[in-house]
């Protein structure tokens, strides 16, 4: 899947989760003090991601190393999380 | 769908024919399905990517998980002093750390279908802090923390986790305790009897039924402490 593709699904996804109330854009952080989530929406995401990934034949796994390491996290920002999307597609 | 892990011999066991006995879907998450009488799943609970690769393989089957049962488990009573560094590293890694691979990899399942309980085990050992079983005390010591703030972060998804934590009931782990020993521990607690592996399988239940849809983030500890 291309990232461009990729990005629309996940800012989509985050919008819906949000229920359309915050414009989401790609630099914005998903964890830590600024985060536009809660844990809760971020988990809900995940799961949304999951269905998409199904639909797309491939499987998204967010409970790797990648989703959760401080530093490498998929989590970091709505483009790194697209940008794991797009890669495990490829995978 | 129900799974329970350490369903070969036991408590997982007896849980096990207990609800397979009632009419449930029961999956047995097992070192080795060879003489399992259910539907089995092969899975080493103390190795990450052998349970990931379970929960995918449940995940597959597309059934509502209601319920994950956490009974696996070993057991090792002596004193600190006298215990060896892997059988240390044996008890944390499958007792605690094996509950918490299990719960965090099968609850997105339960997270999507917003509904569903685990129950993991602890001791009655943690309660009554009894001389001889430290290492494996702190292991499910482990488990109840782990279960009681995991129970938090399921709470707005409708899942709740609980801990059944029993004393002496006769199983493989109480090999060569003498009963002067098992009336000692029993002799602690309030109600001052040895327990059967059917009041597990009762309190299972009564956990698993949405009648106890109140309850979560709890240890029962049988026989009272």
């Amino acid at each position: 899947m291309k990232i461009e593709i990729a990005k629309e699904l996940v800012i989509q996804t985050i919008e819906s989760a949000l229920e359309g109330k915050s414009e989401v854009k790609e630099e914005m952080q998903l964890i830590g003090g600024v985060a536009l989530l809660d844990s809760m929406k971020l988990v809900e995401v995940c799961l949304a991601l999951e269905d998409l990934a199904d639909d797309h034949g491939f499987e998204f796994d967010w409970t790797s190393e990648a989703a959760m390491s401080k530093t490498r996290s998929m989590f970091r920002s709505v483009a790194s999380l697209a940008e794991e999307f797009s890669k495990q597609s490829e995978s | 769908m129900i799974i329970v892990t350490g369903a070969s011999r036991g408590l997982g066991k007896a849980i096990t024919e207990r609800l397979t006995e009632r009419g449930e879907h029961v999956i047995g998450l097992v070192r080795s399905t060879d003489g399992l009488e259910i539907e089995g799943i092969e899975c080493d609970v103390s190795d990450y990517s052998s349970v990931k690769k379970a929960a995918r393989i449940v995940k597959k089957m597309g059934e509502p998980v209601e319920a994950f049962i956490n009974a696996a488990g070993v057991a090792s009573m002596n004193l600190a002093v006298t215990t060896d560094e892997s059988t240390v590293q044996k008890l944390i890694q499958t007792n605690l750390v094996g509950t918490i691979y299990c719960c965090q990899l099968f609850a997105p399942i339960m997270l999507r279908q917003k509904h569903g309980s685990f129950i993991n085990f602890s001791t009655i050992a943690v309660a009554l802090a009894l001389k001889g079983e430290s290492v494996y005390a702190a292991s499910k010591a482990g488990v109840e923390a782990f279960s009681r703030t995991f129970a938090r972060e399921m709470a707005d998804f409708n899942v709740r986790v609980n801990c059944i934590a029993p004393g002496p009931i006769r199983t493989d782990l109480l090999r060569g305790i003498t009963d002067a020993q098992i009336e000692k521990i029993t002799s602690q607690q309030i109600i001052q009897k040895q327990f059967e592996k059917s009041d597990v399988c009762d309190l299972v239940e009564l956990l698993m039924d949405r009648r106890a849809s109140s309850l979560s983030g709890q240890t029962l500890n049988i026989g009272g402490v």
